[in-house]
């Protein structure tokens, strides 16, 4: 009896280091965190538009369509690298791209836009990063999944990769 | 003699080293003129999570996601909120990893109890082998 007692801590021991080879060998980044807004309806905000002069009021523009809200800077390197997939999201997919200009300079940004091509169908501008916090985020750039009903379904957090871009709109046709 | 002084020096070290962590970054035109409600805004700072360091509380750290979450929360403490107004403010948008305690939950309950756990378990064990171990003798 006691003999059997003595292997449960290496049972135990055992399936600890499973538990961990296991966190060890699935493609996962503990630094990117889930969303507590999955699921949950877009967070209200109004703020001004950069390409258009009548006000950004969210309540209208989500609800309608699925929608990938898109924050950037001009001052943020991974947005650069991005910009080529946003840019495919809008000409193949036709789907439409809100992006959401984080603490950024006006005159920069129309700029940058003018230069690499605008994928975005209105920029709304989060001049404090208030609206930012309001949507979780924590570091951009940060892309969300909206459905048609105005529910945050995904969020992709840091720059979009060809992965990424086939994930995203493998979840478009999912949700579509 | 040497070896003392040296032995000195190192506790010196010792000692400044513990004082300086206690470091943090607040910066002067952040803190409210109600010395109250800076204490309440420190204490809430010193409990959420840096999101981008994640390993840093907004108090200490120097990102400027945690400066603008110091503000925020200064704000709200400004407009009346109390504090679990604003820590659930907070936890809405960016989850429970956000506060570097985490809560006594239905989801946290093997966090918390497994150590307790744990060494009651170890307590029971020693004490069943020392009976034994008695009787053999």
């Amino acid at each position: 009896m006691k003999k059997q007692i003595l292997i449960v801590p290496f049972i135990f021991f055992a399936l600890i280091l499973l538990v961990f080879f296991y966190l060890l060998i699935i493609e996962r980044n503990p630094a990117e965190l889930p969303s507590n807004l999955l699921n949950k309806n877009v967070p209200k905000f109004e703020t001004n538009s950069l390409i258009k002069k009548e006000k950004f009021i969210s309540s209208k523009e989500f609800g309608n369509e699925i929608v990938l809200v898109n924050f950037f800077a001009t001052w943020c390197k991974p947005c650069l690298e991005e910009h080529d997939y946003i840019k495919r999201f809008s000409n193949e997919k036709k789907i439409r791209i809100i992006g959401i200009n984080y603490k950024d300079n006006k005159k920069t940004v129309i700029n940058w836009l003018n230069k690499l091509g605008n994928p975005y169908s209105n920029v709304p501008i989060d001049k404090d990063g208030k609206i930012a916090i309001d949507w979780g985020v924590y570091g951009i750039p940060e892309t969300f999944v909206i459905n048609s009903k105005g529910i945050i379904k995904y969020k992709h957090i840091g720059p979009i990769t060809e992965k990424t871009y086939k994930k995203i709109n493998l979840l478009i046709k999912k949700i579509e | 003699m040497i070896t003392k002084k040296i032995f000195l020096i190192f506790i010196y070290i010792f000692i400044s080293q513990l004082l300086l962590s206690n470091s943090y970054s607040v910066e002067p035109d952040e803190i409210l003129q109600n010395p109250e409600q800076e204490l309440r805004a420190r204490n809430i700072s010193k409990n959420i999570r840096c999101m981008v360091c994640q390993n840093q509380s907004i108090d200490e750290s120097d990102a400027p996601l945690a400066k603008d979450l110091r503000i925020l929360i200064r704000n709200q403490i400004k407009d009346g909120n109390n504090d679990k107004e604003i820590y659930k403010f907070l936890t809405d948008r960016y989850g429970d990893f956000i506060l570097l305690k985490p809560a006594f939950k239905l989801n946290t309950l093997a966090l918390w109890l497994l150590p307790l756990i744990f060494v009651l378990v170890g307590i029971f064990i020693l004490f069943f082998h020392n009976k034994k171990s008695r009787k053999i003798q």
